[in-house]
């Protein structure tokens, strides 16, 4: 059985900013090679859609790959080093369940569902900030939806944002492995910290109890010795994270699409069912994470041995664009019809949190933002984020029309 | 061994043994039946392991808790009886010649 270590694959530059720009030539070459498998500079991508879904349910022999992170930057011993290590993501069977089961209720398609009129409270506050304005960076704009949607479901308030933004997006770009972001991850990192030990204290200290707050909830978790203190803050921040850097992205690549596709835009206006498969489509023709993980145990898949110790990322962007897997992968086409479902939130025991809250927001932020503003057009130059972590736009300039 | 039957929508029937303790959702996995997806491996985080159980045997497999209830709401517009999430029913004496029923879609 050929070792992956000791076979010829091809290379992605994944660090390259045309890779970053249009991933896609680089792919379609490598596919030549091999269909399922690649190289990047720190260990193995996997790009073919049936090896993606298959190895995600691995999750005995692969478990999250923060260690490799971890010691990419040499910061074993700091505090970004536990959390990343000790972290929801970061654990695996029994103790994975215990963690994810102390917020799992909170994320239910039925309380998705319940959040959807404070989801558009929040946009319509922002578009009533926003919308004077005759253009703005809509990557900017989207930044401060989920979180204050996130923020909502946690029950805290939502002045804190501007203070832990940046520090999400430094924290962020950590997952690129790129050394230009050490050591500002590590003092962002303090910071998002501090922020957490304040909203825990603070609710603490007034004695406030609501039930629907996701944080009281945690709270009690903690006091019913089902938490520790530091799992408690560590999930808030976990959920802080996850929440804000994701589906603003999915929101912002999704307004890109649609300046390509206007005759999508009034019918997204008129209905919101018609958003849902548009934001469907968009999960699948233009999904952002990369995530990482790292062999715990010898394996073999399809006639190849995964080593112990190796470093694999699973690509969803590139594995929904699977030629395999959905035809003419690269038509933005939300009437598709299909059982094959993209893999955008992941699979297996690590699978989206947040998938119910995301699709819905995504749903009501579409629609309402294309009820408000009218014929949106490109008004600057775009900028990509880098390929690896959370994939997107950092820039996307607009100009549009305010709607009657 | 358990024997469930899983039954398509064209009548085609998928008669399987499963453990005492494996779930309905693993044993479809397990032997290639299709239309079950799980895309969660189990924990209620997904949805995509729907079945209608048969009328004779609601009364065996119970009621869905909470939590399945909630996450059930995903298919609120599907307008069968018996709705279950199967990664929440697990094989047993009990269930030994269970009907459930694949919908056409998990979506
Ligand atoms: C469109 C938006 C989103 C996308 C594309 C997305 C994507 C993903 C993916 C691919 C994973 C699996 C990671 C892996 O297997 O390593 C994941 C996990 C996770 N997501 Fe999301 N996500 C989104 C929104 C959210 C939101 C709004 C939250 C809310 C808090 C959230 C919370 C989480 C959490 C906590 C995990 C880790 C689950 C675990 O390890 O058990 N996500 N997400
Ligand atoms: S397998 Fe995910 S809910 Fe049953």
């Amino acid at each position: 059985m050929p070792l992956i270590t000791e076979m010829n694959l091809p290379v992605l530059p994944v660090e390259n900013p045309d890779f970053q720009r249009d991933p896609m030539p680089y792919v379609d070459a490598a596919r030549q090679r091999h269909p399922w498998l690649a190289r990047f500079e720190q260990g193995y991508i996997v790009h073919g859609y049936q090896a993606v879904k298959d190895l995600a349910f691995m999750d005995d022999k692969l478990v999250m790959g923060l260690g490799h992170v971890v010691d990419f930057y040499q910061v074993r011993g700091t505090p970004w080093a536990r959390f990343m290590l000790e972290m929801l993501q970061s654990h695996t069977g029994p103790e994975h369940a215990r963690i994810r089961a102390s917020v799992a209720q909170a994320f239910t398609p039925r309380r998705a569902n319940r959040v959807r009129p404070a989801m558009r409270e929040v946009i319509d506050g922002l578009l009533d900030e926003w919308s004077g304005r005759d253009g703005f960076d809509f990557a900017e704009f989207a930044s401060y939806f989920p979180i204050a949607v996130l923020c909502g479901v946690l029950g805290v308030p939502t002045t804190g944002i501007p203070r832990i933004r940046n520090a999400i997006e430094t924290h962020m770009a950590s997952l690129t492995l790129d050394h230009k972001y050490y050591p500002g991850f590590l003092e962002a990192f303090d910071l998002l910290w501090d922020y957490v030990d304040e909203l825990v204290r603070d609710r603490e200290a007034s004695g406030e109890r609501d039930e629907d707050a996701l944080l009281d909830a945690l709270i009690a978790a903690r006091d019913a010795g089902k938490l520790s203190d530091l799992e408690l803050r560590d999930m808030v921040l976990v959920l802080l994270i996850a929440g804000y850097d994701t589906s603003k992205n999915m929101l912002t690549l999704t307004m890109y699409r649609l300046l390509e596709h206007p005759e999508y835009w009034q019918r997204c206006a008129e209905d919101i069912d018609f958003c849902a498969k548009v934001i469907e489509e968009m999960l699948r023709h233009s999904s952002i994470a990369t995530v990482f993980r790292s062999v715990v145990e010898d394996f073999d898949y399809q006639g190849h041995r995964f080593p112990r110790g190796a470093m694999v990322a699973f690509s969803m962007p590139l594995a929904n664009r699977d030629p395999a897997a959905f035809p003419d992968p690269m038509s933005f086409d939300p009437f598709r019809e299909s059982e094959t479902r993209h893999l955008a939130f992941g699979r297996g025991e690590h699978i989206c949190l947040g998938q119910f809250l995301a699709r819905a927001q995504l749903e009501e932020g579409l629609h309402l933002i294309t009820r408000r503003i009218s014929n949106p057009v490109l008004a600057g130059d775009i900028a990509w984020r880098p390929f690896l972590g959370a994939w997107g736009l950092s820039t996307l300039p607009i100009r549009f029309d305010v709607a009657a | 061994m358990v024997k469930i039957i899983y039954k398509e929508s064209d009548g085609t029937e998928h008669p399987t043994d499963l453990e005492p303790g494996v779930s309905v959702m693993q044993g479809a996995l397990n032997n290639g039946v299709p239309s079950i997806l799980g895309e969660c491996g189990g924990q209620l985080a997904c949805g995509t392991c729907l079945v209608y159980v048969d009328p004779a045997w609601r009364d065996k497999t119970g009621e869905p808790e909470e939590m399945e209830e909630a996450t059930l709401e995903l298919h609120a517009d599907n307008p069968h009886e018996g709705k279950r999430l199967s990664c929440q029913i697990k094989a047993s004496d009990e269930l030994d010649g269970l009907v459930v029923h694949l919908p056409d879609s998990q979506y």
